[in-house]
C-alpha cells in the first residue's frame, strides 16, 4: 500500500472509491439509506417535506433525543446501556417547568433573566445528579446498568406524575422559551456557518498535515477536499434554507456545540481513550491501569448532564412539562446511536455517526407525521428499524 | 514396518506418488502435502505423515513446530479450504467445512486440550453427554444418561463417579472426563495435546493405562507432548516437526531421547539462546510467605507460601506445572487478583501497596500477562493506542493529549523492539504473535519499569522471533531492570534464568541457582516430589 496516491486518473479514482467505499461500507449505506428515505417521503408528501418549514421543524425536533445520542455513544461504547434517558429528561423538564410555573413567582418575582439562567442551573444540576446516582450504582456497586437504568426508567416516570400530578405545567416565560424556540437572526446564522466551514477546512488540512509528518496513509487530497466541500455545501445548503423560513433555531446551535465538545471529548483526551479502551477489551483495560469504576461512573454523570440538557430544552420548545414529557426517547437515541455505527458489542462508535443516525430517526418521525401516520404505528416503524440497524451491525462486524 | 515411512519422511518426500494403495486398510489417517500460511509465518511445510489404526503415535517438537496447527487442521479448526493438500480419514479425503470441531467429532476424530472444556459448575455424566442427553418424551431420562455414563467408564476403566460434579475434581480426573466425553462420540481417533502437564506422577500413570485399554479397543491415539520420556513409555511411533516441516518419523523402539532432541533442536542448544553477561545487583523485590486468596471465593487459598527475592538486573525463572499458581503470583504482587492474608512483598526496601494495576505501575512494577489477546491487547485498536494507553499521562493533560510526544514516544519504542508493521496505525489484530507480544512489551516499557514480569512470553510465537525477545530480555538487564520471567518451557527457563524459583501447588517448593538446575531437579520440584 502506498503512503499517498494522487493518481489522477479516472481508474485511479475509482479505485479509490471503491477501497474507501468498502472500508466505510456501514457509514455509507446509513447515508444512502437516509438519502432514500428522504426521496421516499418528498415523494408521499408532494414535496412538503423539504419546505423550509418544515426541514426547520425536523431538525430542531431531532435536536431533543440528539442531546441524548451524544451522551449514549460513549455509553454504549463502554458495553452499557441508558435505557433511563427518556424518563430523567422527561422529569428535568417538569422540575424546569415547575420552577418556572410556580417557585421563581414565590421567591424571586419579575426576575425573567435570573430566573431562566436559574432554571438552567436547577435542570443541568438535576440531571448531573441522577446520572451519578446511577453511575454511582452501576460503576461501583457493579449492578449491570440494563438493570439500574430499566429500574430508574420506571422510578422516574412516577418522579414525574408525582411533580405533574396529572396536570400539564405551563413553562412559556418568553425568555425561557426563547432557549427551545428561539431562532439565530439570518446574519448571525451565515456567520456561525462560515466560521464552522471555516473550521472543517482547518481541521482537514492539519490532520492531513500531522498524517503526513508521522508517515501515516493518507487518502489522496482530492478525496478529503471532496468530502469537505460536501459537508459545507450540505451547512450552506441548511442555512440557506432555514434562514428563508426564520433562521437558525437555537437548540440546533445547542446541539452543535454538545456534538462537537462530546466528539472532541472522545477523540483528544484521557477520558475518551479510556472509554474506548475498556469497550475495546474490559480486561485489557483493567491490566493496563485504567479506572474503570471511575471512567464508567463519569460517563453516566455526562448522560445526567446532556438528560438535562434535554429536559430544559423540551420544556422550552413545548412550553409545558407535560405527563407524558420523554416518553420513548431512549428508543431514539439508541436507535440513533447504533445507526451511526455504535457498536452494541462495544469498543466501536462516534458522535458524528450517531448525529446521522439522529437525523435519520427525525427523518423518519417526521415523514410519518405529516403523513398523518398514528403514532402507534410510528412505534411499529420505528422498532421495526432499530432492529434492522443492530442486525446490520452484527452483520458487518462478523463479516469483518 | 515403517522403514518406508521414516524414509520418505526423512526425504521430505512426496508421499502421494508412493500410492498407499487404496486396500492399505491399515493407514487410518494420511497428511498429504499439507501446507499452512498465516500473515507472516508458514506454520505447516508441505507436511506428510501416516498414521496406522490403532496405534499411539507421538508427536513432538519445540512451540512454534506446527503441532498445535496440524491438530487444529485435523479437528477442523481451520476447516478445509484454509490450507493446502489433503488429509484421507479411513481411505476417505477429510474435508471438515465449518470453523467449529462438530463436524470432526461427527467424523470421529476428537480431540482433548490441555484447557479443558468442561462446564464446570454440573456433573461428569452431564457433561459427557451434553447436547445429547436420552430424552423420554421430551424430558431428559437421568436413569439412562447415567447408566450410559457409567458404561462408558467401566468400558474404559475410567475411575470416576458419573455424578460427581466436576469443579470438585483433580485436574487429572477432568481429564479423564474429557475422554470419556471423546469416546462417547465414538473417536475413531483420539487427539491428546499435552495431556500431562498438570498432572502429578500417579495420575500420569493412571492415564497411561488407560490409553493402553483404548488401544485394545481399537482407538488410534495421537499424543503430543513436551515431556520426551513420555514417548518411551506409550507411544509406538514418533513424529518430529521443526519449523513446519516433518523431520522423521520412526518406530519408538528405533529412538532414544538423544536423538529426538537432536531431530528437534536440529542445532546446538546454546544457540537458541542469545548469550548474556548478567551481573545482577542488590535486591530489589522481596517476596515473604505471601498467602493469598480467591478474590472471589475467599475460602480458596491460591498462594500458600511464596517466598524469593529478585535482584536488579537479574532475570528469576519461574517454573512450574500448570496449576501451580505462577500466574496467581503474579497477578496477586501485580494488584489485580488475590487477596493477600499474609506475609509480605517488598520494592525496594518499602512494603508495597498494590489494589490496581495503576498501582503498581506508579510504583515500578509491570506485567506483561499470559494471555496477550484477552488480557494484553485491544484488539481493534492500532499499535499506538496500545502502547500509549497506560502511559497517557505522560502526554495528557486533563483536556488534552499531545499527539506529537505520543506518537514520538510510541514510535522510539516500536523502533528499539523493531515491531514489523508498516505504521503505527495498523490494528494490533493483524498482527503476528510475535508482534503483538512486542507491543505489549513496549507498553510496560514505557513506564518505565524497575521490576518487569513477563508471564509465559513467548507462548505461541515462532522461534525468530522469540530469539528476539530474548535479546530483549538482555537488553533490559543489562539496564538494571529486573524480570521475573515464568514460562512453561522448561528449555526457555534453563536457557534464560539466573536463579530459578519452582512452584508446586501454590508454594514456592525451591530455588535453584541456574548453575545446578537440570531439567530433572526442576521437574521433581514441580511435581512435588523433591
Amino acid at each position: 500500500m502506498n503512503t499517498t496516491s494522487n493518481n489522477g486518473s479516472m481508474q485511479g479514482v475509482v479505485s479509490n472509491l471503491t477501497k474507501q467505499f468498502r472500508a466505510n461500507i456501514q457509514t455509507y449505506a446509513i447515508i444512502v439509506a437516509m438519502i432514500f428515505i428522504w426521496i421516499l417521503f418528498a415523494i408521499a408528501t408532494g414535496g412538503l417535506y423539504f419546505s423550509p418549514q418544515n426541514i426547520s421543524n425536523l431538525i430542531r425536533q431531532m435536536t431533543v433525543t440528539s442531546f441524548l445520542s451524544v451522551g449514549m455513544v460513549l455509553v454504549i461504547v463502554t458495553g452499557n446501556i441508558d435505557l433511563s434517558v427518556g424518563k430523567v429528561a422527561g422529569f428535568v423538564s417538569v422540575i424546569v417547568a415547575q420552577f418556572q410555573a410556580d417557585i421563581w413567582n414565590m421567591i424571586l418575582p419579575d426576575q425573567p433573566l435570573l430566573t431562566t439562567i436559574l432554571s438552567v442551573i436547577v435542570g443541568l444540576l438535576v440531571g448531573i445528579l441522577i446520572g451519578a446516582f446511577q453511575g454511582y450504582i452501576i460503576s461501583y456497586l457493579a449492578v449491570p446498568s440494563f438493570i439500574v437504568t430499566l429500574g430508574a426508567q420506571w422510578a422516574f416516570n412516577g418522579g414525574i406524575l408525582i411533580v405533574t400530578q396529572g396536570r400539564t405545567i405551563p413553562a412559556n416565560q418568553p425568555l425561557f422559551s426563547w432557549i427551545g424556540q428561539g431562532y439565530l437572526r439570518p446574519t448571525a446564522g451565515w456567520i456561525v456557518a462560515v466560521g464552522v466551514i471555516v473550521a472543517l477546512f482547518y481541521s482537514m488540512f492539519s490532520s492531513r498535515q500531522k498524517k503526513r509528518r508521522y508517515g501515516f496513509e493518507l487518502s489522496p487530497l482530492y478525496m478529503d477536499i471532496l468530502k469537505t466541500a460536501l459537508y459545507s455545501v450540505l451547512l450552506v445548503g441548511y442555512v440557506a434554507i432555514v434562514n428563508s423560513f426564520n433562521g437558525v433555531s437555537i437548540p440546533v446551535l445547542l446541539l452543535a456545540i454538545s456534538a462537537v465538545v462530546m466528539s472532541y471529548v472522545s477523540n483528544n483526551t484521557r477520558f475518551g481513550r479510556y472509554a474506548y479502551a475498556i469497550g475495546g477489551n474490559r480486561e485489557a483495560a483493567r491490566l493496563s491501569g485504567v479506572n474503570i469504576k471511575k471512567n464508567v461512573f463519569s460517563i453516566f454523570v455526562v448522560m445526567g448532564l446532556l438528560c438535562g440538557v434535554s429536559g430544559i430544552v423540551l420544556a422550552s420548545y413545548i412550553g409545558y412539562g407535560t405527563v407524558a414529557a420523554g416518553q420513548g426517547y431512549e428508543l431514539d437515541a439508541i436507535a440513533s446511536c447504533i445507526l451511526g455505527g455504535t457498536s452494541t458489542l462495544g469498543g466501536e462508535g462516534t458522535i458524528f455517526g450517531a448525529m446521522i443516525g439522529s437525523l435519520i430517526m427525525a427523518s423518519l418521525t417526521n415523514g410519518l407525521q405529516i403523513l398523518n401516520v398514528p403514532s402507534s404505528w410510528q412505534y411499529v416503524v420505528k422498532g421495526i428499524v432499530l432492529i434492522l440497524a443492530v442486525y446490520t451491525d452484527v452483520y458487518f462486524k462478523k463479516n469483518r | 514396518m515403517n522403514d518406508d515411512n521414516a524414509v520418505m519422511a526423512a526425504n521430505g518426500g512426496d508421499a502421494s506418488s508412493t500410492i498407499t494403495n487404496p486396500g492399505d486398510k491399515d493407514i487410518i489417517l494420511d497428511f498429504r502435502n499439507v501446507t499452512k500460511q498465516f500473515p507472516g509465518v508458514v506454520a505447516l511445510k508441505d507436511v506428510s505423515l501416516q498414521i496406522r489404526r490403532g496405534e499411539i503415535h507421538g508427536i513432538c517438537g519445540e512451540n512454534g513446530a506446527g503441532k498445535s496447527t496440524l491438530m487444529k487442521i485435523l479437528s477442523g479448526v481451520y476447516p478445509w479450504g484454509t490450507y493446502e493438500g489433503q488429509i484421507f480419514f479411513e481411505g476417505q479425503e477429510l474435508k471438515l467445512e465449518s470453523r467449529s470441531i462438530r463436524q470432526a467429532i461427527e467424523a470421529g476424530i476428537a480431540i482433548v486440550y490441555q484447557e479443558l472444556t468442561l462446564v464446570p459448575g454440573i456433573t461428569v455424566g452431564e457433561n459427557i453427554f451434553l447436547g445429547k442427553e436420552p430424552l423420554e418424551r421430551g424430558a431428559i431420562n437421568w436413569d439412562k444418561l447415567y447408566a450410559d455414563t457409567q458404561r462408558i467408564l467401566s468400558e474404559y476403566k475410567l475411575d470416576i463417579h458419573p455424578q460427581a460434579i466436576v469443579k470438585n475434581l483433580g485436574v487429572g480426573k477432568m481429564q479423564m472426563t474429557e475422554i470419556a466425553k471423546a469416546l462417547s462420540e465414538n473417536a475413531q481417533i483420539l487427539i491428546l495435546d499435552e495431556p500431562t502437564s498438570a498432572l502429578a506422577e500417579t495420575e500420569i500413570e493412571q492415564l497411561m493405562t488407560i490409553l493402553r485399554t483404548l488401544k485394545e479397543h481399537g482407538v488410534t491415539c495421537i499424543y503430543i507432548s513436551h515431556k520426551l520420556n513420555e514417548f518411551f513409555a506409550i507411544t509406538d511411533t514418533v513424529t518430529v516437526l521443526r519449523d513446519g516441516h516433518v523431520i522423521t518419523t520412526q518406530p519408538t523402539q528405533d529412538l532414544s531421547v538423544e536423538k529426538l532432541v537432536s531431530y528437534m533442536v536440529g542445532r546446538e542448544m546454546t544457540e537458541r539462546f542469545p548469550e548474556s553477561h548478567r551481573q545482577p545487583g542488590e535486591i530489589v523485590l522481596e517476596v515473604e510467605d505471601l498467602h493469598a486468596v480467591d478474590p472471589e471465593e475467599s475460602a480458596r487459598e491460591v498462594l500458600k507460601g511464596v517466598s524469593f527475592n529478585l535482584r536488579k538486573g537479574e532475570v528469576l525463572g519461574i517454573a512450574g506445572l500448570m496449576g501451580s499458581g505462577r500466574t496467581e503470583l503474579a497477578m496477586t504482587i501485580f494488584g489485580e487478583y488475590g487477596k493477600i492474608t499474609h506475609g509480605t512483598v517488598k520494592l525496594e526496601g518499602q512494603i508495597l501497596h498494590t489494589k490496581s494495576s495503576r498501582d503498581a505501575m506508579v510504583q515500578g512494577l509491570s506485567l506483561v500477562p499470559e494471555d496477550r489477546k484477552r488480557h494484553g491487547l485491544v484488539l481493534i485498536q492500532s499499535i499506538l493506542r496500545n502502547i500509549s494507553l497506560p502511559n497517557l499521562d505522560r502526554f495528557a493533560t486533563w483536556y488534552k493529549i499531545d499527539d506529537n510526544a505520543e506518537l514520538k514516544a510510541s514510535r522510539s519504542f516500536a523502533q528499539s523492539l523493531a515491531i514489523k508493521a508498516p505504521n503505527l496505525q495498523v490494528l494490533c489484530n493483524t498482527l503476528s504473535g510475535g508482534n503483538q507480544q512486542k507491543v505489549v512489551i513496549s507498553k510496560w516499557l514505557m513506564s518505565n519499569p524497575k521490576v518487569l514480569i513477563m508471564d509465559d512470553p513467548t507462548r505461541g510465537i515462532d522461534v525468530g522471533a522469540k530469539y528476539e525477545i530474548y535479546k530483549l530480555i538482555n537488553d533490559l538487564t543489562a539496564q538494571g531492570i529486573a524480570i521475573i520471567m515464568i514460562s512453561s518451557d522448561l528449555e526457555e527457563v534453563l536457557g534464560m534464568s539466573d536463579r530459578i524459583m519452582v512452584m508446586h501447588a501454590g508454594r514456592s517448593a525451591g530455588t535453584l541457582d541456574i548453575a545446578e538446575a537440570t531439567q530433572e531437579r526442576v521437574m521433581s520440584l514441580a511435581t512435588g516430589i523433591a
